[in-house]
């Protein structure tokens, strides 16, 4: 093992974690409002396609990350709706949304595109390219040379730690997740906090799914979340519902992808397949030693219906 | 005088109108005329003997994943790995019958062989999530997933290395002897139908007619009430995770030998949400679980000649699936708000007043 | 002094059911008042009122002399009118300082201003002797704590009355000296407190006045040197002795079921017992009085074995428990209505058929061994209905859309067709008309006629007056004392009832 083994590892686990961190941190402001939102992963997949359908006709990788974010507002505000006003089960709700939003994407993919879809590519987004710096050893490519997604996933997990550990707001925000009832005899509306917090889970799980095609792969084929949106809700309790806890959690699932692939690479005779399963493995394993003690939000999950007057 | 069937009906039915209505609208929008589609859609799925065949066949998978979430589900278990189960149930029959079948070894009894391994494979791929459940308190939707996800591999490992047919990446075939054979020969369907809606009748007669399957069902309704009135709750949830995964394993395994014969890229893929969203849709009766298959499944083999005669691609049926589910979904949490209780009981008293 | 708040003519009615009826009440400006009476009196429903919760039906509310209009507790709050829910409304996960400041409007920017608001809370805190840590998280402080965060949280909003929804209940004693100096000390800075007890002993240290409320009217507004603690029992409580409808017994010693010192969480005053010893002799109804939340839900989760207690010994029929397993009681002969009928009594969604058997589903009456005896069962099941007199639809209804007494009455079915040995039956008649209620007690008696050994636990003193052989007082998870339920001494049972052991202190 040399040093560029490391240094390679490294990057590809910053890199594996950033579309993670992005989904995890949506299902972190989700669940701080008490809404547990298993679509992810069908968020991820409309942001996916969408992301890289406006890419794919505009030429911009941020028009497509934007229009991502919109598309996952959007099917998350159906989540929003049954499961705020309608009362409907949170997780029964989220599977809906797993099926519903990746029989969208693929019908808008294979509408737009046709068959053979996947031979439509993309230019991906440019790096950050600071003359000089990135020409640092391991340094200057880990820390000047990335997509602005990476820097942005990681100013989103500060802005997250600051927003529910400093801010008015943030303290607010979380006590609708904990205490609804104590919420709204402070004067906190606690419904328009749930469809606010709907909004914020769709936009950065629509992000964190067109990460994957104008960031990562240059195409989208269908399938290409992959189980990240559940690895992000293992990621959430792994990071004990805190932000950065969440961003390690996610840079630990995203060392275990990038290692797969390192592995994949080096080793011979042992099918790939069986470095593929290290990062499911592993959520299976973290979440078993963990063990599931009641822990998060006091109230997620739970419907909230106003006093009856 | 029953209201919750009533509503239980009603609430699938208008959902697919409302999804049809929609999935007319986008096929006037992609330029045909949606009644001609409907139609290619309705004769592709059941207007020829062929069509029929083709419908059941494409149905029998779904059923067997439908009644594997429809199981667990009624115990109050969310088991999400009914995919991952379903392809251990068809790894294990792919691999026996194979290995076998190098020895010589085939036939019925090899198939019946291969359908019991496949069924106990799929329970053992259920009991981990249901241990960790029981045992460690563990979130049981995300552990399943992650399983579903390691099965997949697994079976990639299978037809991409451990058997793989020369320089394909599959499977060789299972043996001609070995297979499910057709009830009818001029339908497309197999035994493998039969034994599905053999075992949603049996889990339907088990839920609703035995006293085990009473319990189970009080275990998925009320948790508290059932402990307090000494039923075995941790045990009733553990058993249904296994039972559930049994059934998708014997699944993957009736698929593998009736329809499939190898393992190949996209096996089953898709197969553990799609039964999710039918048992949902068939609100946990398995009976009803299975019409909803055969409903999807027509939905999937009529969008094909819809697509041939009208140009409509058939990805307009998987977007109606998909509605459906949206729809039913939150109706069902509609029609339990109070405030629509209040609503409907305003209506049927004004009724009677006019 | 100054009036704070007046209530004029307040009226509530859900349905046809009076809570509040034409209250008038008024509050002066450095007083502690308090409201007496027992549970279902209206004091719930007037203090919901007054924080917003609910719009009265009649009636005018002026606050500081101006008519208002309280459309919420948000509202109330910024009026001024601040409440210490007896279930607190703390968020657990928080500390101290996060939950005070949750919701607070008054300081301008984005960021919590942790000087500021720090320096604030602590001079409050120390104007009013409310010593906190507030970095602590709630759940790591104890009850008397918390409390003093929720009165802390309630004046840093600016509450100017204040209102404490039996603060005392879950209080050690010393923590209860802790309260009253504190109410002290607010009242003496020019604040009012309205507060809600039981306790006669508390009542009569700490009030200036006393408004005693019965059947959702005011009886009278007293000044606490006026009277005394049995006069004001008499108020609360209201009644002569009626005879009771029905024989009392008195059998031999034959115990059901003997609990000999028995603890449950014994600290926890709210949801503990502690040293409790008690038998249910076959053939008489043992009724246990109390008010809600003295360690009633705990008694009949260990009798019922849902719940294993941490010292001390069940015996039932004369077999020592070893292992606490609901089925184990069900089979030893123990049948039990659940406070909760929806949440631990009843499966909703299933019918009533499946309701009624469902303790039986192993019965060779209704069960083949794998089969259920579909027709047996709807067969027992209109027979049910019919001598239980369950208004329904039919034996396929789900018992969700009952009545509750209805859905009590299959309970009681139920649990009565057990032929059991102890019947364990918890507020038997919450909720229910007096029709319903009625007939539950009927089968009661019936029951003991076939030598069932019934326990009574209600906070309905009639309904354990009129039913019970023998009364057991519990308060704060102990028992006070035994009484006879032939001609109950009603005036040392509701002293009992108040944390007075008899003939101790008053």
């Amino acid at each position: 093992m040399d040093s560029s083994f490391i240094s390679n590892l490294i990057l590809a686990t910053v890199r594996m974690a950033v579309p993670l961190i992005f989904i995890a941190t949506a299902e972190l402001y989700s669940e701080r409002a008490g809404m547990v939102n298993i679509g992810l992963e069908g968020l991820a997949a409309i942001g996916s396609l969408v992301g890289f359908l406006m890419c794919y006709i505009t030429g911009s990788a941020w028009i497509g990350i934007l229009c991502g974010a919109l598309a996952g507002i959007l099917v998350n505000m159906i989540y929003a709706f049954a499961t705020v006003t309608l009362c409907a089960n949170h997780t029964v709700y989220g599977m809906a949304i797993n099926i519903f939003a990746p029989a969208l994407a693929s019908f808008i993919n294979r509408i737009y595109f046709g068959a053979g879809s996947q031979l439509n590519q993309i230019k991906l987004m440019d790096t950050v390219n600071i003359p000089k710096l990135k020409d640092i050893v391991f340094i200057g490519t880990l820390i000047f040379n990335q997509t602005p997604m990476v820097y942005l996933a990681f100013a989103l997990v500060i802005f997250t730690s600051i927003f529910f550990n400093r801010t008015k707001a943030g303290l607010n925000y979380k006590a609708v997740g904990e205490h609804p009832k104590a919420a709204a005899t402070l004067g906190i509306p606690v419904i328009r906090i749930k469809y606010l917090s709907c909004v914020i889970c769709g936009a950065l799980c629509g992000i964190g799914g067109a990460y994957l095609t104008t960031c990562y792969s240059n195409t989208f084929t269908e399938g290409n979340i992959a189980g990240r949106g559940f690895i992000g809700l293992a990621a959430v309790i792994f990071g004990r519902w805190s932000a950065v806890g969440v961003m390690l959690a996610c840079l630990f699932f995203g060392f275990c992808d990038a290692l797969q692939i390192r592995l994949q690479v080096m080793s011979i005779g042992i099918p790939y397949q069986f470095f593929q399963m290290i990062p499911y493995v592993a959520t299976i394993i973290v979440l078993s030693i963990l063990g599931g003690k009641k822990s998060g939000p006091a109230a997620k999950g739970q419907p909230y219906r106003p006093e009856e007057r | 005088m029953k209201i919750k069937n009533a509503t239980g009906l009603v609430v699938p039915l208008l959902s697919i109108l409302l999804a049809f209505i929609i999935g007319g609208i986008i096929m006037a929008a992609l330029g045909a005329n949606p009644l001609e589609a409907m139609q290619y859609l309705i004769k592709g799925s059941f207007g020829t003997v062929n069509a029929l065949g083709n419908t059941l066949n494409k149905a029998t998978p779904l059923i067997y994943c439908g009644l594997c979430a429809c199981f667990a589900y009624k115990c109050g278990v969310f088991n999400l790995g009914g995919e991952g189960q379903f392809l251990c149930g068809a790894m294990t029959a792919c691999v026996v019958a194979l290995l076998l079948g190098e020895k010589g070894v085939e036939g019925w009894l090899i198939c019946l062989l291969c359908l019991i391994l496949g069924t106990i494979a799929g329970g053992i791929w259920g009991f981990i999530p249901g241990i960790l459940k029981i045992t460690r308190g563990q979130n049981e939707m995300i552990i399943s997933i992650m399983l579903n996800y390691v099965a997949t591999l697994f079976m990639g490992v299978i037809y991409t290395n451990w058997m793989r047919d020369a320089s394909v990446p599959q499977t060789l075939q299972v043996p001609q002897a070995d297979r499910l054979g057709r009830i009818f020969p001029r339908l497309r369907f197999t035994w493998g139908f039969a034994i599905a809606v053999a075992v949603g009748i049996l889990m339907w007669i088990f839920l609703f007619k035995t006293s085990a399957g009473f319990k189970i069902r009080a275990v998925g309704y009320n948790m508290t009430a059932s402990r307090f009135n000494g039923f075995p709750v941790k045990k009733l949830m553990f058993v249904s995770f296994i039972v559930s995964g049994a059934v998708a394993g014997l699944g993957g395994a009736a698929e593998l030998m009736g329809t499939q014969f190898r393992l190949i890229n996209g096996f089953g893929a898709g197969y553990g949400f799609d039964g999710v969203a039918m048992a949902l849709i068939g609100q946990l009766n398995p009976l009803a679980t299975i019409l909803v298959a055969v409903f999807f499944a027509a939905l999937r083999v009529g969008s094909t000649s819809m697509q041939a005669a009208t140009g409509v691609p058939t990805s307009v049926s998987d977007i109606i699936q998909a509605l459906v589910i949206i729809f039913t979904v939150a109706g069902l949490a509609l029609v339990k708000l109070p405030e629509f209780e209040a609503f409907r009981l305003r209506l049927t008293s004004g009724k009677k007043e006019a | 002094m100054a009036e704070i708040l007046r209530m004029e003519g307040i009226s509530k009615r859900f349905g046809n059911f009076y809570a509040n009826k034409n209250i008038n009440l008024s509050i002066e400006e450095g007083e502690v008042h308090t409201l007496l009476g027992e549970n279902g009196a209206g004091k719930s429903t007037l203090m919901n009122i007054l924080i917003g919760l609910y719009q009265p039906t009649e009636g005018k509310i002026f606050f500081k002399g101006k008519e208002v209009h309280i459309e919420s507790p948000d509202h109330a709050a910024r009026l001024g009118i601040g409440m210490v829910h007896q279930h607190f409304m703390l968020v657990k996960a928080m500390t101290v300082f996060e939950n005070i400041i949750l919701g607070e409007k008054h300081s301008k920017g984005l960021f919590i201003n942790r000087e500021a608001r720090r320096k604030e809370i602590i001079e409050l805190s120390e104007r009013y002797g409310l010593d906190i840590e507030l970095d602590k998280l709630i759940t790591d402080l104890a009850v008397g704590a918390q409390q003093r965060v929720e009165i802390l949280k309630a004046l840093y909003h600016g509450a100017e009355l204040l209102v404490l929804d039996e603060p005392s209940a879950a209080l050690t004693d010393t923590e209860v000296e802790g309260l009253f100096a504190i109410m002290r000390k607010l009242t003496s800075e020019g604040k009012s407190i309205i507060f809600i007890s039981h306790k006669m002993r508390e009542v009569l240290h700490i009030s200036d006045r006393i408004t005693i409320l019965r059947l959702g009217e005011v009886v009278t507004t007293v000044n606490r040197g006026d009277v005394d603690g049995q006069q004001l029992a008499d108020m609360m409580i209201g009644r002569e002795l009626k005879p009771s409808h029905y024989e009392k017994k008195v059998v031999p010693h034959d115990p059901v079921v003997e609990l000999k010192s028995v603890d449950f969480s014994k600290d926890n005053k709210h949801n503990g017992l502690n040293g409790v010893s008690l038998a249910v002799n076959k053939g008489e109804i043992l009724g246990i009085a109390g008010v809600d939340g003295n360690g009633q839900t705990q008694l009949a989760q260990v009798i019922a074995g849902v719940i294993t207690p941490d010292a001390g010994t069940v015996d039932l029929g004369g077999n020592k428990i070893q292992i606490f397993d609901p089925n184990d009681f069900i089979n030893k002969g123990v049948a039990h209505i659940p406070e909760d009928r929806n949440l631990q009594g009843l499966v909703g969604d299933m019918t009533i058929a499946d309701n009624l058997v469902l303790k039986e589903t192993e019965n060779p009456r209704f069960s083949g061994g794998i089969f259920l005896k579909q027709g047996v069962i709807n067969q027992y099941a209109k027979d049910m209905i019919q001598k239980y007199d369950i208004r329904c639809q039919g034996y396929d209804q789900d018992v969700r859309s009952l009545s509750g007494g209805n859905q009590q009455k299959v309970i009681l079915a139920r649990e009565i067709e057990s032929e059991p040995d102890l019947l364990i039956a918890v507020h038997p008649t919450r909720g229910l008309d007096i029709g319903a209620a009625d007939f539950v007690h009927e089968q009661m008696i019936k029951a003991r006629a076939e030598n069932v050994g019934i326990l009574l636990i209600s906070a309905d003193f009639d309904e354990i007056l009129e039913m019970s052989d023998r009364i057991l007082v519990i308060f704060e998870g102990q028992i006070m004392g035994e009484f006879s339920g032939k001609n109950p001494p009603i005036e040392e049972i509701s002293l009992a009832m108040t944390g007075n052991r008899k003939g101790g202190r008053a």
